[in-house]
């Protein structure tokens, strides 16, 4: 690993090709389509499509905190693992160490985690 | 170290205590564990001491002692807490373990040696805040509290950040003995974006204590929260912030005192005038604490503004007479607010009558926090003026005693109302805790205003 | 270095829209780009990891959630209250002061030391991992404490109580 070449800001070229690749892709099936499809207007085609049932009420609706509670919980153990991606590629060269520093922070939020489960917090009643 | 280590596993116990419902252990395990911290802590003392973990903590004399502080303020809360929690929820475990992780940040704000751990710690501090400002989730004035502290905290940290993020690009370091040497060796090469970082700070060192102009959280947030909970913010959180403040200042920043010395001088002078003038209209003593409480972070600036040697001691000490006092007054306000429903002066009126010690214990309180002599608030603010005047700041002192008189205006408001205004009503239940706690806050209250050598000459 | 112009005004151009928008939610989405950009100038520090982080954290993870915290608002009226124009004004003030201050400090920068990084690949991860687990262990560490705290307060204010039976 450590004759590893320099890595420059020119080496993200191919993901920024790709990327442009990837939008570009997407927004121009739009506009072909747009221009190559039948343009039918009527009140059908341009209401929302809820799988031919009828449209009910307004889609900007309160929801339930249920959700966000998941989302709450993932963005915290997200940062969690995010921590661990640099210090499994210097894994070998710490050693116990870095392995008992790792479990601490870990375990910390595994005690975390522990208790969430008990709370029953992550059940959907 | 091992004191932080202490803290942050014992807020894990008690969260688990909570889980498997032993709910009895939870107060004397909590006040086991704060009182183990303290022995640590004394054991620890008079050792050299080192920077640990590559210069991150630094257990100095000024950490230990303001570390005490703030533990044993917690401990006194967590007395008042006895009964006061289980009333409003079921989920008392939660509010003590966060309690006591914002302890664990209050501990890191006042032992940094680096900007790293000063941020985490603050950010720890606040976050357990935020929420325990929010608990009563069907209160309105609670979620209004938690949620405009949130939005004004998470704000302010974006302050600290950018400060610290210019004191790097400027110093290279984020160490504060690096952050020294850097100002200490080029007196004349200091980059610009340096003070840009300083001012910052300012900003959101001065929000977090609640210094004006940036104190527009503090009455609201105070006011909304549980009296609990605003104990806490009014004592710990405030020794911690003005400790850190000091701290970072004292360290780093003394060779640049004619730069920030006039930003701070003139803070100084609209927290005083903001906070006393406010206070004296206000019809309900719990916003009268709050309001006066934007004064008491103006007495503190004194010792910022007149830098020095002595600066930590008179801060030790105005914060310690300070927030015995809070404690007393915000904790009397939970008992007559309990049994009259009311948080005005007018609740006080003829408790001298049915409740002599209670109402000796406030009166004193409220003394001390208007700064009368033979009590420690008048030694607390004895030490700050004289430490100004050592810097001949005359003006700031004759601006500071005219604001101490409104101070002693709206204490006594409440004085009145004990011992002048009869009424007939039933005598209080003081239960044993808050009789434990009140009695030894006026006892210490009453022995500092007699005896300061005690805390003067600790740090 | 043109191409550090360019990514910078793209960045102060959507922060803009970020605020100037109307719509709540096209608000949020303006946010999103700006965070790209912020993307692309950690890759053009050669800041990897920052790059990494700030792709899947705050444009995936956070964006998310303010989404969420959208929805659990009701958008349909306008319930915004308008600020007065005092307010406004010291908005305009206050915000004006932090410009004048930060574009003089910058403005006495001398220029003419570009800046060339001592090691131009301290922005990679296995690096930043080296430092994060030597000089910033106990930083480290501790922010477990504060992603507790989070959980825990989330869980407590989010979660219903349980109804007594």
């Amino acid at each position: 690993m450590e004759s590893e070449l320099l890595s420059t800001p020119q080496d993200f070229v191919p993901i920024l090709i790709q990327l442009i690749v990837a939008a570009g892709f997407g927004v121009g099936t739009i506009i072909i389509t747009h221009l190559i499809g039948p343009k039918v207007r009527t009140e059908n085609k341009l209401g929302a499509f809820e799988s031919g049932v009828e449209v009910i009420g307004n889609a900007r609706q309160p929801f339930s905190i249920k959700y966000f509670i998941v989302a709450i919980l993932f963005v915290i153990f997200d940062i969690e693992v995010i921590f661990m991606y640099p210090w499994a590629v210097n894994f070998r060269e710490f050693g116990l160490s870095g392995l008992i520093e790792m479990f601490v922070f870990m375990g910390l939020l595994l005690l975390g985690f522990i208790y969430i489960i008990k709370r029953k917090a992550l059940e959907w009643d | 170290m091992s004191a932080i280590i202490t803290l942050s596993l014992l807020a894990i116990l008690v969260l688990y205590l909570g889980l498997f419902k032993a709910r009895r252990a939870l107060l004397p395990v909590s006040l086991l564990g704060l009182v183990a911290t303290v022995v640590l802590y004394g054991v620890q003392w008079g050792k050299t001491a080192e920077p640990l973990y590559s210069g991150m903590v630094l257990f100095d004399h000024f950490a230990v002692v303001f570390s005490v502080v703030c533990v044993i303020l917690t401990i006194l809360v967590l007395l008042l807490s006895k009964d006061y929690f289980d009333k409003s929820s079921p989920h008392v475990a939660e509010y003590y373990a966060l309690l006591l992780f914002s302890l664990t940040g209050a501990v890191l704000v006042v032992s940094f040696h680096n900007l790293a751990m000063l941020f985490i710690g603050i950010e720890i501090m606040s976050v357990a805040l935020y929420i325990l400002a929010g608990i009563r989730k069907k209160d309105f004035a609670s979620n209004e509290a938690a949620l405009k502290y949130f939005l004004m905290g998470a704000y302010s940290t974006g302050f600290l950040l950018f400060g610290i993020a210019l004191l790097y690009g400027a110093s290279g370091s984020f160490d504060l003995a690096a952050i020294k040497e850097y100002v200490v060796s080029n007196p004349q090469g200091i980059s610009p974006l340096f003070y840009a970082g300083i001012l910052l700070l300012i900003v959101s060192l001065a929000f977090k204590l609640g210094a004006a102009p940036f104190h527009f959280w503090t009455p609201d947030v105070y006011d909304g929260s549980p009296i609990l909970i605003t104990i806490f913010m009014a004592t710990v959180v405030k020794t911690a912030a003005i400790a850190g403040f000091l701290r970072l200042f004292y360290f780093c920043f003394i060779p640049l005192q004619d730069f920030w010395v006039p930003v701070l001088l003139v803070m100084t002078i609209i927290t005083l005038f903001v906070g006393n003038l406010t206070a004296i209209v206000q019809q309900s003593v719990k916003r009268m604490l709050a309001y006066s409480s934007i004064s008491h972070a103006g007495y503190l600036l004194f010792a910022i503004v007149a830098i020095g040697a002595t600066s930590a001691n008179s801060v030790l000490f105005y914060v310690t007479a300070y927030s015995l006092s809070t404690i007393i007054g915000f904790g009397s306000l939970i008992l007559v607010k309990r049994a009259t429903g009311s948080e005005h002066f007018e609740a006080f009126n003829g408790l001298a009558k049915k409740n002599p010690y209670l109402s000796l214990a406030i009166a004193i309180a409220m003394l001390s926090l208007a700064g009368i002599p033979l009590t420690a608030g008048f030694v607390g603010k004895f030490m700050m003026f004289s430490g100004v005047l050592a810097d001949y700041q005359v003006l700031l002192v004759v601006l500071a005693v005219i604001n101490a008189a409104m101070g002693i205006f709206y204490y006594f408001r409440v004085i009145v109302a004990m011992y002048f205004k009869p009424l007939d009503r039933d005598a209080i239940v003081v239960s044993g805790p808050y009789r434990v706690v009140f009695f030894l806050a006026a006892l210490i209250t009453l022995l500092l205003g007699v005896y300061p050598a005690w805390l003067t000459g600790l740090i | 270095m043109s191409v550090f112009y360019f990514v910078a005004f793209l960045s102060i151009f959507f922060a803009l829209m970020t605020i100037f928008t109307k719509n709540p939610v096209h608000s949020v989405l303006y946010l999103v780009i700006t965070f790209f950009t912020f993307t692309v100038h950690y890759i053009l520090l050669n800041a990897q990891f920052l790059a990494v982080v700030n792709f899947i954290v705050y444009m995936g993870a956070i964006m998310v959630l303010f989404l969420f915290v959208l929805m659990l608002l009701n958008l349909n009226k306008d319930t915004e209250p308008l600020k007065s124009n005092l307010v406004k004004f010291m908005g305009v003030i206050a915000g004006m002061c932090l410009l004048v201050t930060l574009a003089a400090s910058f403005r006495l920068l001398q220029i003419s030391d570009p800046v060339v990084l001592k090691n131009p690949d301290i922005g990679l991860v296995s690096n930043l991992g080296k430092v994060l687990f030597s000089d910033f262990l106990l930083p480290f560490e501790i922010s477990s404490i504060l992603l507790l705290t989070a959980m825990v307060g989330a869980v407590l204010l989010a979660k219903n109580d349980p109804k007594k039976v």
